[in-house]
């Protein structure tokens, strides 16, 4: 009888572990839609961050970014010349000169074009 | 003295002009790497947003890729690339900066044709020197730029811990496809 629970317990503890140890290694991804974003900010105060080398505060995080479109390039969107922000699925509906609030996740600063990337955006107010 | 002033101004503006012909670039640059072992889980990772910029006139090229722009299949594998690797963190930026040996643009036709570039790549705080092999072709509006090179990663001080180090090959295969455009 002893033994069968001991069995019992052991069969269990190795099936969570197993079972736990596989989620931790194929955990989801981040979900930048759903995550609510630290700042909402111009498009130039998001720069800033970077040419004030506070890039700790932004860098790897979900930020809203507001500006005018000023560019659409395959599959990314800038705003104001200094924000460029790239979708994963198809590009939403904009206009060169639409006023624009787009969240995403800051991945850094681009030195050859001046400007800040983020990825996984979304539009959240046109 | 107006009329020098305004010579000075148009030779600033023409050559501004001129600069600006010469230039090709993208933002959307496409750089793919592989450093995947047969049997064991595939290690690949894409960037689509790889800045870059070619000087016609002058062959020079210059490639920026942002390290966290990276995006894995597991989710776990680009944490550890970004947090253990490549610490994106101190070191957000990969950059390729060198020049096109023996160009010219009028060589360029609207099929593929090789140039060797030489170099350097900059990244994890490292400098090495790299010479590899570049097709371009040109169309009306474009230039696509495609190559392939092999990077180690220990030449860049990257260390990978014993465990997993069978998992990951030691030639990290990259290849960069960019459609360059004025």
């Amino acid at each position: 009888m002893k033994k069968k629970i001991i069995l019992l317990i052991v069969t269990l503890v190795l099936v969570v572990g197993a079972y736990s140890g596989y989620k931790h290694l194929y955990k989801a991804h981040r979900n930048i839609e759903t995550e609510v974003a630290v700042m909402e900010v111009d498009a130039f105060k998001l720069k800033m961050f970077f040419k004030r080398n506070k890039t700790e505060e932004v860098l790897n995080k979900t930020v809203s970014v507001y500006g005018i479109v000023t560019g659409i390039e395959g599959n990314t969107i800038t705003l104001e010349d200094m924000i460029q922000c790239s979708f994963d699925g198809e590009l939403p509906s904009v206009k060169i000169d639409d006023q624009v609030s787009i969240k995403g996740r800051c991945i850094g600063y681009d030195d050859l074009f001046e400007l800040v990337k983020m990825d996984q955006s979304t539009l959240t107010k046109k | 003295m107006n009329k020098t002033f305004f010579i000075l101004l148009l030779c600033v503006g023409l050559v501004a002009v001129t600069n600006a012909q010469s230039k090709w670039s993208t933002k959307t640059g496409n750089l793919v790497f592989e450093a995947s072992v047969p049997s064991f889980e595939e290690v690949k990772a894409t960037n689509n947003s790889v800045s870059a910029i070619l000087n016609t006139e002058t062959g020079a090229f210059a490639s920026l890729a942002l390290v966290k722009g990276f995006r894995f299949k597991v989710a776990l594998m680009e944490e550890h690339f970004n947090e253990n690797y490549m610490e994106s963190s101190d070191f957000p930026k990969a950059v390729c900066k060198g020049k096109l040996v023996n160009f010219n643009v009028n060589d360029l036709k609207d099929t593929f044709s090789d140039f060797t570039m030489k170099g350097t790549i900059t990244m994890h705080g490292v400098t090495k020197p790299i010479e590899t092999i570049v097709k371009l072709k040109k169309t009306n509006n474009e230039i696509e730029l495609q190559s392939n090179f092999i990077l180690k990663p220990e030449d860049f001080d990257i260390k990978i811990p014993g465990i997993v180090s069978k998992k990951i090959a030691d030639e990290v295969n990259v290849s960069a496809n960019y459609s360059l455009s004025q």
